[in-house]
């Protein structure tokens, strides 16, 4: 999926707060991008226009060429039907089971009877739990979401996320709430998945030497505005900007 | 997957079966009371408007009640936390105490409040006292259980490093493991409050002091405009106890924050009242009582009238226990039914304020209203019987499932909800998805709470005509039938034990 972000503004609290001031880049289908900033740069404002849950201020966003901050009502829900997206916090029923949470995912392609019955079919039924095996939970297809850990929880999620086939995946903060060696392994994952399906990623993250080794170009934000757009394989210093006040990044 | 949503259909078809069993074996007949419904909206117009005028005559009783409420809850949770710890399984102390304690929890709490009322006014006389020491054991049981139970599942690291410090057991317990109950325990003790007031306002049916004497006269001399000013007046005491109890159940959680001083003032005027509400409760009046009624009643424990017992007949122990059971349940299925638009009503997050507004005081006049007062209400419509008890535990319920299954709307994470938003599921289906999931466990456990209650509040339903095995045991007791009352108690006993173990295996799954 090809994204084109063009003057992009959004501000809280009546204007006092603009957390996006100004963003504009584009991103090639295909591509691993990651999103870098200290916290409060704009970061997950930035995800959150992008999935639809907010609308922006000012300026466009284009999905493969259709305007997604135009689109309203039936137009908006069949453009977010393409995209997957994982959060910092997972985002799952925590009550139901692995593949209940991974079928939720088929519930915008149903019609609304077998939606609220849950009759979801064999096939879904199928391709969901191939989706679990896929992320290394073959074997947790009935548990409870709220017995699992933390990185057994975002492959979860993950699941869902593929689950929709989705052109573009936008990864909010993936590992932040994992341990280090868990948080590598969902990295991983993630590139993986990218290399095999070629999807476009879309990744918040504030750890930059992660984002540094897996994806294949960086976006800098600081207080809202693009301020590095380049290679990933950079020295910190030429990210001293991002971080501000000419200091390099942890 | 399969499997588990097999059994889920199962229960529910199981529950289904048993409510209509118990619904035909109390002969619930919805057309009976549709026809009479006139007779019901007669009483309620009656009530509006209030006596204004008699008022001041009911202030007297009512600060009885309160008394006896705010008395008793907290010398009941007193001596519960000091219970406790000896109840609990995790803790260090003699195995005999802790089986005897458990078995006296067990033991009183079984029996409803109104019960324990009626045997202390034996012992200690008619009035206010009885009503306070009533309370005071009813507290005791429910807050030793429930405080045992949460001590069985707080960490008990530090509470296991001072024991190997020398700490004697008993202090490690409150220095170490307290402090991660105290919270819970805090929240018990003013839920229970509340309760208590719903429960004082009807102890004076049998003698045991507040406001429940003059209610039960102004309804049997069908005065039903002092009826609405007496119910009028617990509507705004129940009120008040709830803001109360609420904006300390905030301080108590950590949700709100109080300065150092305000914390002084607040635990000084705790302080003050309950010590106040405890020194003018009323001396206990032993004249009608002797060691003889004492040893009489113990004897009726120890040797009942085992024909009773065992008869299987249509006036037999086992017919009258199952006629409480199926009110019980009945009852608490159709109140169940009605919780669940009243707490969708009366939910902040789902609707706008004024309409939750609306539903809440709904809820809350609902639940002000003491059980037996519902009871005599019923029956003026739908006649003595087993179907005018279901009625009665049906309308009850609501106000305490809908109350619990609102916090659990309320307390929603809305995490998952968006996520799917987010990928474009329509909203009923992110309901079905992302929401009921989490309410079902939460709606299950307070209809089995509820369920719980119910059995203690349809054993005392007798006493209005409503069926069950109130009538015969209190029967038996104003007659001083005590073997009769004895094999009544020992049966209650064993029921509400094979309800704990059966409502226990529920909750397991």
């Amino acid at each position: 999926m090809f994204l084109r972000l063009q003057d992009v503004c959004k501000s809280y609290n009546g204007g006092s707060v603009r957390a996006l001031d100004g963003v504009s880049f584009a991103v090639a289908e295909g591509q691993f991008v990651s999103v870098i900033g200290p916290s409060g740069a704009g970061k997950t404002t930035l995800v959150r226009l992008l999935c639809g849950a907010e609308r922006c201020d000012a300026g466009q966003i284009e999905l493969d060429g259709v305007r997604l901050d135009q689109a309203r009502g039936g137009a908006l829900r069949a453009l977010q039907r393409r995209l997957g997206s994982i959060w910092q916090d997972f985002a799952l029923v925590e009550q139901a089971s692995a593949l209940q949470n991974v079928l939720n995912a088929a519930l915008p392609d149903m019609s609304p009877l077998p939606a609220l019955a849950g009759a979801f079919g064999r096939q879904r039924r199928d391709e969901a739990a191939a989706l679990l095996d896929r992320v290394g939970l073959a074997d947790k297809l009935d548990a409870p979401v709220h017995q699992l850990s933390g990185g057994q929880k975002q492959r979860v999620a993950i699941a869902r996320a593929l689950m929709r086939r989705p052109a573009l995946l936008l990864a909010d903060e993936p590992v932040a709430s994992l341990d280090p060696v868990t948080g590598r392994q969902i990295m991983e994952l993630l590139q993986d998945i990218r290399r095999t399906e070629g999807l476009t990623v879309l990744m918040n993250s504030h750890d930059l030497a992660l984002a540094k080794e897996f994806s294949d170009r960086l976006i800098g934000l600081n207080t809202g505005r693009v301020v590095y757009d380049g290679p990933a394989d950079v020295p910190d210093q030429a990210l001293a900007a991002v971080y501000g006040g000419g200091e390099a990044a942890p | 997957m399969r499997l588990q949503r097999r059994r889920g259909a199962l229960l529910v078809l199981a529950a289904l079966a048993l409510f209509f069993l118990a619904a035909a074996f109390t002969g619930c007949d919805p057309a009976l009371l549709w026809s009479r419904r006139g007779h019901l909206a007669d009483i309620l117009v009656k009530m509006f408007p209030p006596d204004w005028g008699w008022f001041p005559r009911i202030l007297a009783p009512l600060w009885a009640t309160v008394q006896m409420s705010v008395a008793g809850t907290a010398l009941g949770a007193l001596l519960a936390l000091a219970a406790a710890p000896l109840c609990a399984g995790n803790l260090p102390f003699p195995a005999p105490l802790r089986t005897a304690l458990r078995a006296l929890v067990q033991l009183t709490r079984t029996f409803p409040a109104l019960i324990l009322a009626l045997t202390a006014t034996f012992l200690v006389g008619i009035g206010p006292f009885a009503g306070t020491a009533a309370i005071t054991v009813y507290t005791f049981a429910i807050m030793a259980r429930l405080t045992s139970d949460d001590i069985e599942t707080a960490p008990d690291g530090a509470f296991r490093a001072l024991l190997t410090m020398g700490t004697p057991p008993y202090r490690a317990f409150f220095r170490g493991m307290f402090p991660s109950v105290a919270s819970t325990y805090l929240t018990n003790a003013l839920y229970l409050l509340e309760t208590n007031v719903r429960h004082s306002a009807i102890l004076g049916y049998v003698g045991a002091g507040g406001i429940g004497l003059l209610l039960n006269e102004k309804i049997s001399w069908r005065e039903y405009e002092k009826v609405g000013s007496i119910l009028l007046a617990l509507f705004l005491a129940v009120c008040l106890i709830e803001s109360l109890s609420a904006y300390l159940t905030a301080l108590v959680t950590g949700r709100r924050k109080a300065g150092r001083t305000l914390r002084r003032v607040i635990i000084a005027a705790a302080v003050v009242l309950t010590l106040v509400s405890a020194a003018t409760v009323g001396r206990p009046d032993f004249a009608r009582t002797s060691l003889r009624t004492a040893a009489a009643m113990l004897g009726g424990l120890v040797h009942p009238d085992w024909g009773f017992f065992f008869d299987t007949g249509a006036g037999g122990l086992g017919y009258l226990l199952l006629e409480t059971v199926a009110i019980a349940l009945a009852g608490t299925v159709l109140g169940a039914l009605a919780s669940f638009p009243l707490a969708l009503l009366g939910s902040g997050r789902l609707m706008p304020r004024p309409v939750a507004l609306l539903g809440r005081t709904v809820c809350l006049a609902i639940r002000a209203v003491p059980f037996l007062v519902y009871g005599l209400i019923f029956i003026r419509a739908t006649g003595p019987g087993p179907f005018t008890g279901v009625l009665t535990i049906a309308v009850c319920s609501v106000g305490l499932i809908s109350k619990r299954f609102g916090q659990a709307i309320d307390t929603m994470d809305m995490r998952a909800y968006r996520a799917l938003a987010s990928m474009g599921v329509p909203v009923l289906s992110r309901v079905r998805w992302a929401l009921l999931p989490q309410l079902g466990p939460a709606f299950g456990s307070a209809v089995l709470y509820r369920f719980d209650v119910n059995i203690r509040e349809a054993s005392v339903l007798g006493l209005v005509g409503a069926g069950g095995i109130g009538a015969p045991l209190v029967f038996a007791m104003d007659h001083f039938d005590w073997p009769t009352a004895g094999a009544i108690a020992i049966g209650l006993v064993l029921l509400v034990w094979a309800i704990d173990w059966l409502s226990g295996q529920l909750r397991k799954n």
